[in-house]
């Protein structure tokens, strides 16, 4: 396990004294595509979540990039994360958030105008992300995750709202960011989205 | 059997059927008393403030009485276009309007309490005017056409705001008409502090037979606004009334909720919805300058975005000069609207930071310092506050309020402090309805909406008291206060920056 990003060991964790994810073990190498799928409730996105050092006491033992993951700046320079839709700079366009990424990000993997392409948002480019349907605000989001640099990309349900088009076209941008080196855990439902990525696939069961 | 009432208005029997449980004795009882109770309290205060009325006007106030009438007047008008004013609840406005009911008939109740808003709201400001202008004679016919007045420029301008909700021919006239109130405004407070201050105390000087003519006049036009507004009730687009109400249900939802956050998030995010904005590359300059100003740059974009805003922002600048001349020189009123005012422009431009607060996702995507993020945030609304600041003591200072000559110089040196009041304003979290209520001898503090109001002014407050010091001891030579001033102003902002910036992602 020279090469792992990712060793998680037997975590657990409980909201509300319910168990949300029981003994979990998971390890992720450098470049790999993990797709962790199971039915609604088995605690994929708690899981994403524990992994981003966003639950505080997490049971087990969990480590990214050799140490516990912390909710941290030096964190974050690594690690992208995209769960829900973020609550977005009012009054900036679409263009502009992707402007102010690569403005802030100075070694930023792509230009705006070949991010605008790729997430096909370039018609949409001077409005409100609010004035955008459900489906291109995801692919802001997604967009605004990859025009940056990172080693890890954690995805809660990447193709909620996109279209099956848009998703074939999303398992070649994530290929492609994992052969550059990054590495990708995502929580989804879709299984043919994981098998055209060619992730590894991790079911989790429902905690008793 | 059905009765002849509700075959004639179907629409008004089925809502008031289903509107709540009917008036009981003891509801009608609880009424009449409190009523009884309001006019035996209220009723010599008022008869006494009336009579107090019979005097000749003041003419250095004038000008400065008349100005805050008339933005007070443009106030109710805006409000009124800007809610509506014709709204439903969201039930009523879902399933009642896009029915085949007689629209005037489901809108019936709604019109009747903005009439009843627009009678009351008239005879404040006619009661306002005329104790600006004073009564030097017949004081009966003087309150009379005050009122008459006021009552028709409230139902006229009501009545107007309906009919600018059916037809945009109207809206625009509407705005106009705002406008030109507006400038009236402004015009009487410049007439008042210079050489046309003779033409105002000639105003107040006019017989109370015109003033009672031009009320007639005055009446008879908002007869027929209130006419041709009964009349457009039928013919107002479902989607106005629905976009309207579904305004005013989530204004008020998050009044009731008392999350008065939430209202901003809104109206932010309603102005912004459906908008095309003229994408602009970041400058070089400012990408140079580092990442967290980098990422601040998007206030100053977006407070240029809104020149109308700023500009009103800036004519406020002169409210506290125009309640200096109002209240005759008094500083107390005039320094704590310019403390406000001030606060108001610094959280005018904290956008982003009540965004990051709220949901800090996109913060953790850009993955920038917390600390210098903050502080690079703070520069704006520093900027603003403190130009806002020296405009109102340069109009303060123009008509004569300020004591001393270095006064102005309280202005800016304060703007950090604003400027962290306004920050920790932006990231405070919703009011936490669980904390505890007191009870006091003036009755119950629910604790949590008083601490949610009070986060970002007590900083605010705080870090001006050298300022707050200067009002009440009101020295000879305020330089070294306004040492103290810079020096607590910084500090305080320096410390929110270090303390502050490192919860922020």
């Amino acid at each position: 396990m020279a090469n792992a990003i990712i060793t998680a060991r037997g975590v657990g964790l409980d909201l509300g004294g319910v168990p949300v994810l029981r003994g979990v073990d998971l390890a992720v190498d450098s470049g790999e595509i993990v797709a962790v799928m199971g039915e609604n409730g088995v605690g994929k996105s708690t899981l994403l979540r524990c992994l981003a050092g966003m639950h505080p006491l997490p049971r087990g033992e969990i480590d990214v990039f050799g140490g516990p993951p912390a909710d941290r700046l030096d964190f974050w320079q690594r690690v992208v994360r995209v769960g829900d839709e973020p609550a977005w700079y009012p009054g900036l366009s679409v263009r502009e958030h992707l402007e102010l990424m690569r403005a802030v990000q100075k070694d930023a993997r792509l230009t705006v105008e070949e991010t605008l392409d790729t997430f096909e948002l370039g018609a949409r480019a001077g409005l409100s992300p609010l004035s955008l349907s459900t489906g291109q605000r995801q692919r802001l989001s997604l967009a605004m995750a990859l025009l940056r640099p990172s080693r890890l990309l954690l995805l809660d349900e990447p193709e909620r709202g996109l279209d099956a088009g848009f998703r074939k076209r999303l398992a070649v941008i994530l290929r492609g960011y994992a052969a550059e080196g990054g590495t990708v855990v995502m929580a989804t439902h879709d299984a043919r989205l994981a098998e055209i990525m060619g992730a590894r696939v991790i079911t989790l069961r429902v905690a008793s | 059997m059905i009765p002849a009432a509700a075959r004639a208005h179907p629409a008004l029997a089925y809502l008031r059927a289903h509107r709540g449980r009917p008036a009981t004795w003891s509801d009608r009882y609880t009424t009449m008393f409190g009523l009884v109770v309001a006019a035996a309290v209220l009723g010599r205060p008022v008869v006494e403030a009336i009579a107090g009325l019979a005097r000749h006007a003041d003419p250095t106030r004038l000008g400065a009485g008349l100005a805050l009438v008339t933005a007070a007047y443009a106030g109710l008008l805006i409000l009124a276009r800007t809610f509506g004013p014709v709204v439903l609840p969201a039930a009523d406005a879902s399933w009642l309007v896009t029915s085949p009911l007689p629209r005037r008939a489901v809108l019936g109740r709604t019109a009747s309490l903005l009439l009843s808003a627009a009678i009351l709201a008239g005879a404040v400001l006619g009661l306002a005017a005329l104790s600006v202008f004073g009564a030097p004679d017949r004081l009966g016919v003087r309150l009379a056409a005050a009122l008459v007045l006021g009552v028709a420029a409230g139902v006229g301008g009501m009545a107007t705001a309906v009919l600018a909700q059916r037809s945009p021919a109207w809206d625009t006239g509407l705005q106009v008409v705002i406008a030109g109130v507006l400038s009236a405004a402004v015009l009487a407070a410049v007439l008042g502090a210079g050489p046309g201050r003779r033409i105002l105390a000639a105003v107040s000087e006019a017989p109370a037979s015109l003033g009672a003519a031009v009320a007639g006049v005055a009446s008879v036009v908002a007869a027929f606004l209130l006419r041709w507004a009964w009349a457009a009730l039928d013919r107002i687009p479902a989607h106005r009334i629905l976009a309207s109400s579904t305004r005013a249900a989530r204004v008020t939802s998050a009044a009731g909720a008392l999350d008065p956050s939430m209202l901003t998030w809104i109206m932010e995010d309603a102005h912004w919805r459906g908008r095309a904005l003229r994408s602009r590359p970041w400058p070089r300059l400012v990408a140079r300058l580092g990442r967290a100003p980098a990422l601040a740059w998007q206030e100053w974009l977006r407070v240029g975005r809104r020149p109308g805003r700023l500009m009103a922002l800036l004519g406020g600048a002169a409210l506290p000069a125009v309640c200096a001349n109002a209240t005759g020189g008094e500083t107390g009123l005039p320094f704590g609207m310019l403390l406000c005012g001030a606060l108001t422009a610094a959280a005018m431009c904290t956008g982003g930071v009540r965004r990051d607060g709220g949901d800090p996702a996109l913060a953790r995507m850009l993955a920038v310092d917390g600390r210098a993020v903050m502080a690079a945030r703070a520069v704006l609304p520093a900027l603003l506050a403190a130009s806002w600041s020296v405009l109102a003591l340069v109009g303060i200072g123009a008509v004569g309020a300020l004591p001393a000559d270095g006064w102005w110089l309280l202005g800016p040196a304060p703007a950090p402090a604003l400027a962290a009041g306004a920050l920790r304003m932006a990231r405070r979290p919703p009011v936490d309805h669980a904390m505890p209520v007191i009870d006091t001898p003036g009755g119950a503090v629910p604790t949590g909406p008083l601490f949610w109001a009070l986060t970002g002014v007590d900083l605010a407050l705080l870090g001006s008291l050298p300022a707050l010091a200067v009002l009440v001891t009101r020295p000879t030579d305020v330089v070294p206060y306004v040492v103290a001033q810079a020096v607590a102003g910084a500090g305080v902002l320096g410390a929110y920056v270090l303390v502050a910036g490192r919860a922020a992602r």
